[in-house]
């Protein structure tokens, strides 16, 4: 801080900075600068401002070079993001290389990152459900990792609160393992999605299939007007950044809520090497930044710090964050900074084929992507031979199918004449995992990157529990699908490494006692009151829900709790 | 005519003449750009009469005029390993030189039933070395250029037509905004969506 003069100094001083700028960072800036704070957002990528950095949002199949595949070379220097599914030519350039940004791993993981403005919460799934009861007291009734500090009630207020503004689709189903929220209409399912669905619920207590609850606006209300935002065209190429604002991104949505305040200062180019914690004073004081184009470090100051980084970029920032107090990473006195990282497993797939309801098809797109099973094992009680259990998609399409045999006219004739297939289905596990103290991350002691940030190093898999679930999965759904009349049922282990499903979680979890947790039940960090982390890697156990509507939920609450704090005094 | 104007119509024509890429590239080169195979005129001609007889020129549009070899090119250029091309450079040599022999004269003069039973004859083979693949999931023994090539060729054909500007506005129309999800429709009405957007 020597080198600073004291003008400088003020001028890198604010009421809040958010690190990151993503799913739960772009939450957080607009909580802050509505309550009135002079807000820093801190991205480590460049900025992508919404409609005019989407340069492949309005662009026809036939625009693209390859027709939307990554180039060999490409694919070959980069290995771990080729293998994400949304990693095609209209959107690679929303994706970090693996070759711009090396991790080691001692154990494979597949790490997907997003390093702009708006981070992931450009390319997401947009699949969005709350947490039940029986999610928030996995831990305590079975007796893995920690008790989560709060329960259902703490969030729901917060759950309605985003929703409404973020704009959530679905229908209310009044199931007690999946609440109901503040609905848009449901994208409807179609009539084998029906026929599963009336087939599932009649044979089963418990299970249900419903439609998928989604982050797109089917029926804008005026708060998604005043946010410039119109209804979603179904045009299903979300990836690229959508021109209508149709479905949720921090890009569209928060960040331009938060810049409208005149409260919010967005640098892009930073990357936090550090939180500062000042010995003396006791507190975190700011944050230490490199900027990647001028390459100069510089130092930024704040009564209150919201670490937002993406779960495991959180983890390496806080591991990062030594000081006297704190020689192994800022908050750690547990010891269990880095440890219990969990994912969901996403590794198990089934399909088949249904020749009922041949009359119909559909027509047009579903932003939902069909149907939603909640999870049904071990809801109410233990009854399987593993813990915990899965959620899973569902959906059912008929394709235009043509004959691509021998050459000439017939040919040529057979592609513009294609028939209508019969009824494809699938279905793929979004399983739990139970976090585990062997399960971590951890700064590789020799290698840093360019930034002067030391490399993580991955030490995360599966275990038994993961195998037996993925095994139980595929019986299930067998089962069902037989049932259901379905035919050539095919189950499909894809034995992808963790990280992959793109839903990494916890390294700094949340609970109730300082000596086996990092944050408290405001995400607030038990040993350094003004850091708050509310991202992934706050979670105490993963569920079986797409994680980012909790992630929006938790971090309302935690601006909420921690202004309230400033305004007592209690963090300075 | 005035003076002015005969300019102005010279310039277009030196304007126009400028943009044939015929008259820029090299001699015996290939016409458009390519980083790593090496192509030549004669090559190109080669592929651009098989794409054609893949999809030949009918009422509508065929593979000359929609440009699809330049687009086979371009791809195997850039979405594949170099054992692919290389296989696929030696197997259009080898397809070439067959042609010309059993022909007597060149692939493109040939007649297009005999362009197509030459391909068909690749095909047929393609199949049943498929069909002995998914047996024993092993690569045939007599892996054979001329199929990789062939194989190449007709896939990215394909793709590049029906995924062409001409293929998708005009026969399977595509919809960038469909702007509707219809959860329950008439399956009789399929062959008509295809005309106004399939989704």
């Amino acid at each position: 801080m020597a080198y600073l003069n004291t003008d400088s100094a003020k001028q890198n001083t604010f009421d809040a900075i958010i690190i990151g700028s993503g799913m739960s960072g772009g939450w957080a800036a607009k909580e802050f600068t509505e309550k009135g704070l002079n807000t820093l957002m801190l991205e480590r990528g460049r900025d992508v401002k919404h409609l005019k950095d989407y340069p492949t949002t309005n662009m026809y199949p036939w625009e693209f070079e390859h027709r939307g595949e990554v180039p060999y070379d490409i694919q070959q220097a980069n290995p771990v993001i080729s293998r994400c599914y949304a990693y095609r030519e209209d959107a690679m350039h929303f994706f970090v290389k693996d070759t711009e940004h090396p991790y080691v791993q001692d154990k494979p993981f597949d790490w997907i990152r997003g390093y702009q403005v708006g981070g992931k919460s450009l390319m997401w799934a947009r699949q969005t459900q709350r947490w039940s009861e029986y999610d928030f007291e996995g831990p305590a009734r079975d007796g893995f990792a920690v008790d989560w500090p709060i329960r259902y009630k703490d969030l729901a207020p917060w759950y309605s609160y985003v929703e409404k503004f973020a704009g959530i689709s679905g229908n209310k189903d009044g199931l007690d393992n999946l609440p109901d929220g503040e609905f848009l209409p449901a994208f409807p399912l179609n009539s084998v999605e029906r026929h599963f669905s009336k087939v599932v619920s009649g044979n089963y207590t418990g299970r249900n299939v419903i439609s998928a609850r989604c982050a797109h606006l089917s029926v804008p209300q005026p708060i998604h007007t005043e946010q410039g935002r119109v209804m979603c065209q179904k045009r299903i190429l979300c990836q690229r950044g959508c021109p209508f604002g149709g479905y949720f991104s921090a890009n569209s949505t928060v960040i331009p809520w938060a810049l409208k305040t005149g409260k919010l200062t967005l640098r892009p180019h930073s990357v936090v090497q550090e939180v500062i914690f000042d010995d003396k004073k006791g507190k975190a004081t700011g944050v230490r930044i490199m900027d990647t184009e001028t390459k100069q470090v510089m130092e930024y100051y704040a009564k209150v710090i919201f670490v937002n980084a993406a779960a495991i970029n959180t983890n390496l920032v806080l591991l990062n964050s030594k000081s006297q107090r704190f020689p192994n990473g800022l908050g750690n006195d547990s010891g269990v900074l880095g440890k219990y990282v969990a994912f969901h497993n996403y590794s198990a797939r089934i399909s088949a084929e249904y020749d009922g309801d041949m009359d119909l098809m559909t027509d047009g797109r579903n932003p939902a992507g069909g149907g939603y099973i909640p999870r049904f094992r071990n809801v109410k009680k233990q009854e399987t031979n593993f813990l915990r259990g899965y959620a899973a998609g569902f959906s059912a399409s008929r394709w235009a199918h043509s004959d691509e045999s021998g050459v000439g006219k017939s040919l040529k004739d057979n592609l513009s004449n294609p028939s209508l297939t019969n009824w494809k289905v699938g279905s793929h596990m979004m399983g739990e995992t139970i976090p585990k103290k062997s399960n971590t991350v951890t700064l590789d002691p020799n290698q840093k990157d360019a930034w002067g940030v030391p490399l993580l190093k991955f030490n995360i898999s599966y275990d038994d529990n993961d195998a037996k679930m993925k095994q139980d999965y595929f019986e299930q759904m067998t089962e069902m699908f037989t049932k259901a009349g379905f035919k050539n049922i095919q189950t499909y282990d894809s034995k992808q490494a963790p990280g992959l499903d793109i839903h990494e979680m916890g390294g700094v979890r949340m609970g109730n006692d300082p000596k086996t947790s990092m944050l408290n039940k405001w995400n607030q960090m038990h040993a350094c009151n003004n850091v708050f982390v509310t991202d992934g890697a706050c979670m105490t156990s993963t569920s079986t829900q797409n994680p980012s509507l909790t992630y929006m939920a938790l971090t309302a609450r935690a601006v909420d709790y921690a202004v309230s704090e400033m305004k007592k005094g209690n963090i300075t | 005519m005035d003076r002015r104007t005969v300019i102005k119509n010279l310039a277009l024509v030196i304007g126009g003449a400028a943009l044939l890429p015929s008259c820029l590239h090299e001699t015996g080169k290939a016409s458009i750009a390519l980083k790593k195979i090496n192509v030549s005129a004669d090559q190109e001609k080669f592929l651009a009469d098989v794409a054609e007889t893949i999809i030949p020129k009918t009422t509508t549009p065929g593979a000359k005029d929609l440009s699809l070899h330049l687009f086979v090119l371009k791809m195997v250029d850039d979405c594949f390993s170099k054992n692919d091309q290389d296989a696929f450079m030696s197997g259009l040599d080898k397809l070439k030189a067959d042609a010309e022999t059993r022909f007597g004269k060149s692939f493109g003069e040939a007649s297009q039933a005999q362009r197509e039973s030459l391909l068909n004859e690749l095909e047929k083979k393609q199949a049943e070395n498929q069909k002995a693949q998914g047996k024993n999931a092993k690569k045939p023994a007599d892996a054979d250029d001329r199929l990789t090539f062939y194989g190449i060729t007709k896939g990215e054909t394909i793709y590049g037509y029906t995924n062409s500007k001409y293929f998708m506005t005009k026969e399977i129309v595509y919809e960038l905004v469909p702007g509707r999800y219809n959860p329950d429709y008439p399956a009789k009405n399929f062959k008509a969506t295809l005309k106004h957007g399939l989704s």
